[in-house]
């Protein structure tokens, strides 16, 4: 996740990590684990020995390459910045090319991602679709995609999915005030799952006087398959999401934003990337990663930084605390605007945890094909939610959202984890009638 | 090579899941963090739980025979945990128990496998204060630490990793599983092993658990920045500073070219240093609040007099940290200058410190290299660190000799080639600069007398002989 826009080669980003180690202090994979193949350092001496061809692809390898979250915890204390996640991802790209993941995974990430009918067809099966996952797939096989979080059983909990689909509901549109258009990004888990995310965050802008649009055209963003070396899937996907955005001939939006993190990290960290080789679609590209802002962050330049209204004297409400998502806090770098965004809320109070950006385990379909692990990550930042006396844990990332959502509920039955913009809609002065 | 009986025998003592053989793992564990270094391959890592397991692989490893090489968190600069002649790699890293933090004796007692700063952190939340404190301390642990006999900004004040430790729990080369020193603040009974073990970088024994020593957690602590024209004025004022009194717990220096390394390249921790410092110092002082003012203010008329043309106290926390913060920013700021640092560690007495850094520029100039010096001034331990790009091959050779050319200069000064480092692999060449073939042959004879077999951390320390290198 480093700053430049232009991607270095692999080889002299390799090359750029002198194995000091500092990665090992925040690296949740290796803290839960202490072994020297789940912290960067190690992944990377991995791909360099394979580079140099000392070393085959072989199992282990396949393993210490998937056992990674690409949250860039790493990157954030390397003293040289070495953007891990862009060679892990790039490694596993490899892998995919000489297929060397698993073949159902990919056929999801390949086929049904970046398919505009048969992903929606598949959820609204959803009961098929459990029974064919559950008898078909087995849990190492990383099939189960941050969305679908597996077949149930005793181990996982499946989100309910939730019809009809958030983009399906009729076209949206809220008209605001003033001169201000903003594009919105649902997401799958606001899409699919949790439309009441993407509707907060639609009232939420209107309610600052935007106009708001929520192209109906748009796709996932591409996240899951990137990370997972899926290079090509992603860069379909970006390209359907390029022209619902940024349609060649149409009209474009001053702002793109998303209730969650995560793609909004995808959408303007990537998109150039992607489709970079294509002359015709390029500068496009750059013009739509330059329109993404995080959701929080949108919020913020709208509303402008002025001290909240009824900041002073005694708040009520419940105790809201806030989790950093790493797409947001390390890839973006935005740790403010949610916390402004929080504690301006007139009905709701707000505490810090200790380590709130302590990375929550998520990391796509890290959480399916590394299970365990993935809990044993969660478990360390429970700890912290726990401390914090919070009623309500906030995010603004969906995979965060569902992850948090399914380790609290295992210790804490009935808490209540809320994206950023939810929080806005039910405890700030925004008006929930908009949808 | 280990035949596949004896990988069976091993993971029957360590459990088969703590022994790792695949390539890829044993790749893992063929490097640490010293610069430049090939990855050599051990012929296994075992992931060691207690001493006991430690003992019964040393001892399989003399019957075998085969090499073990110790290793805790791989964080090491001189290729101490590196195994260069194969063999089998120990790590602690499993080990990683607080087992006691004993508030009545002033002690704690920890597996090896304990992160230097966890440890620090558990007791400070108990009032109570572990001093060494090397730069890698969020990562490294302390079995590392203790073989390393590893030193840190606040040694000035309380000394380097051996001061702080009362006893330990090791296994030494032949597979006796010993305790030596003991858990009071003073012992002569017989022979000090327990120092010699310390430092001695994993050729003498594996350490499988330490009593250390802690301190009453210093009540109050005072930053402050002293900015100086010229190298000399700095280090007569950390002179001076001993004289006046006052004993800090860290005098931090950097160099001209330090501070503009920071000041150019740093990442959004730009200190406001002027960039036409000749060197800055950072000083902390720490005790009781009332005389820590006294100190501080103290420090403060000790560096004007001393000619700092810009003398900053920290008003708070927050203001000490983004001075620390500039100190802490120059080994990343440097890293993005070039791809290859040499980071040598020498050390020379306080008064010779001038002499040291106007010598090592002017090597620098001589062999066309670009060098930045900072460490700590308090103690005479320099970081001295050579830029280069590791293609330019004509560049490398400079370095190289730029570093030779350091090192005699440095003896010339009653100086030591690693103040905290250690010799491991990269340091082995120069080490009889600085002591006699007598010397050494005294250490190569109580290494012997230990380790008759020479199976613990082969090829470490010790400059190669014609007979070595089996």
């Amino acid at each position: 996740m480093a700053p430049e826009k232009k991607k270095p080669s692999l080889r002299s980003e390799i090359d750029r990590c002198v194995r000091c180690g500092a990665c090992m202090a925040q690296c949740p994979v290796y803290g839960a684990t202490q072994r020297e193949g789940g912290v960067a350092r190690g992944k990377i001496a991995l791909t360099r020995a394979g580079q140099d061809g000392r070393l085959a692809a072989g199992q282990v390898f396949r393993f210490h390459l998937s056992a990674c979250l690409l949250c860039g915890s790493c990157t954030a204390v390397c003293p040289n910045q070495v953007d891990t996640p862009f060679i892990v991802q790039a490694e596993r790209a490899r892998l995919a090319a000489a297929k060397k993941t698993g073949r159902l995974k990919s056929y999801v990430l390949r086929k049904i991602l970046p398919s505009r009918r048969l992903l929606p067809a598949l959820l609204s099966g959803a009961r098929f679709s459990r029974l064919l996952w559950a008898s078909k797939v087995p849990k190492e096989s990383g099939l189960h995609i941050r969305f679908l979080r597996g077949p149930g059983g005793e181990r996982h909990r499946i989100p309910k999915i939730s019809r009809p689909f958030f983009i399906e509901r009729g076209k949206k549109k809220a008209v605001g005030t003033e001169e201000v258009d903003v594009a919105l990004f649902a997401g799958c888990v606001s899409n699919y799952l949790r439309p009441q995310a993407a509707g907060a965050a639609l009232a939420g802008l209107a309610g600052l006087g935007a106009s708001v649009i929520v192209p109906a055209d748009q796709g996932c963003c591409g996240l899951p398959a990137f990370g997972a070396g899926e290079t090509q899937a992603a860069r379909k996907l970006a390209l359907r999401n390029l022209d619902a955005f940024l349609p060649a001939d149409g009209h474009w939006p001053r702002y793109i934003t998303s209730p969650c993190a995560s793609c909004v990290y995808m959408l303007s960290k990537h998109m150039v990337e992607l489709l970079s080789d294509d002359v015709e679609v390029a500068g496009r590209a750059r013009e739509f990663e330059e329109r993404v802002v995080p959701f929080s962050a949108l919020w913020l330049k709208l509303r402008g930084d002025s001290p909240p209204k009824t900041a002073l004297g005694e708040k009520r409400g419940p105790l809201l605390t806030y989790h950093d998502p790493c797409h947001l806090a390390k890839g973006l770098k935005e740790r403010d605007a949610p916390r402004k965004l929080l504690t301006s809320l007139p009905n709701a109070r707000f505490t810090e945890m200790e380590d709130a950006d302590r990375c929550c385990g998520q990391g796509g379909s890290f959480c399916v094909s590394h299970y365990d692990l993935s809990l044993a990550i969660a478990e360390r930042k429970l700890d912290s939610v726990l401390r914090s006396g919070a009623d309500i844990l906030v995010t603004e990332c969906s995979g965060c959202l569902l992850q948090l959502t399914e380790a609290l509920g295992r210790v804490k039955p009935g808490s209540e984890v809320i994206l950023t913009s939810e929080a806005l809609l039910r405890f700030g002065e925004a008006d929930p009638e908009t949808d | 090579m280990l035949d596949a009986g004896l990988l069976k025998e091993i993971g029957s003592i360590v459990g088969s899941e703590n022994l790792l053989t695949a390539p890829e793992e044993l790749v893992l564990y063929g490097y640490d963090a010293t610069p430049a270094a090939e990855v050599v391959r051990p012929d296994a890592v075992v992931l060691a739980g207690t001493a006991e397991e430690i003992a019964k692989i040393v001892l399989l490893a003399n019957r075998t025979p085969f090499f073990v090489i110790p290793r805790g968190a791989g964080t090491g600069l001189t290729g101490g945990a590196r195994p260069i002649r194969g063999g089998v790699v120990i790590s602690t890293q499993r080990m990683n128990r607080i087992l006691r933090i004993d508030a009545d004796n002033l002690q704690a007692i920890v597996e090896p496998g304990v992160v230097t700063e966890h440890l620090q952190k558990q007791v400070e939340a108990q009032g109570f204060f572990y001093a060494p404190d090397p730069q890698s301390m969020a990562t490294c642990t302390i079995g590392g630490n203790l073989a390393e006999n590893a030193g840190g900004p606040r040694a000035v004040k309380y000394g380097v990793t051996r001061q702080s430790v009362l006893a330990l729990q090791a296994v030494l080369p032949e597979g006796q599983l010993v305790r030596l020193g003991a858990r009071t603040l003073k012992s002569v009974a017989g022979y000090d092993l327990l120092s010699l073990l310390l430092g001695s970088e994993g050729t003498l024994g594996i350490i499988t658990e330490a009593t250390l020593r802690l301190l009453p957690l210093p009540e109050s602590r005072r930053t402050l920045l002293a900015v100086f024209a010229e190298v000399e004025q700095a280090a007569a004022a950390v002179g001076a500073t001993f004289r006046a009194g006052v004993l800090p717990a860290a005098i931090e220096f950097m160099d001209g070219n330090a501070v503009r390394c920071v000041e150019d390249y740093g990442e959004k921790s730009s200190s406001g240093l002027p960039r036409e410092a000749g060197a800055v110092l950072i000083i902390e002082v720490d005790g009781g609040a009332g005389d820590v003012e006294r100190a501080a203010a103290i420090v403060e008329r000790v560096m004007r007099e001393g000619k700092a043309g810009l003398v900053k106290l920290a008003a708070d926390a927050a203001e000490a940290e983004s001075i620390w913060k500039a100190r802490r920013a120059v080994g990343p700021a440097l890293a993005k200058i070039a791809p290859l640092k040499v980071n040598e560690d020498i050390v020379v007495p306080l008064s010779s410190l001038p002499r040291a850094v106007a010598g090592i520029h002017s090597i620098a100039e001589e062999n066309d290299i670009k060098c930045a010096i900072f460490g700590h001034a308090g103690d005479g331990n320099l970081h001295v660190n050579f830029l280069a790009n590791p293609l330019n091959s004509d560049e490398v050779c400079r370095v190289e000799r730029a570093v030779t050319e350091m090192f005699r200069l440095v003896i010339s000064l009653h100086g030591s080639i690693t103040g905290e480092h250690g010799v491991g692999t990269t340091k082995q060449k120069y080490l009889s600069l600085e002591l006699s073939e007598e010397s050494i042959d005294a250490m190569r004879a109580i290494k012997a007398a230990l380790d008759p077999r020479g199976i613990m951390n082969p090829a470490k320390i010790f400059p190669e002989r014609a007979e070595d290198g089996s």
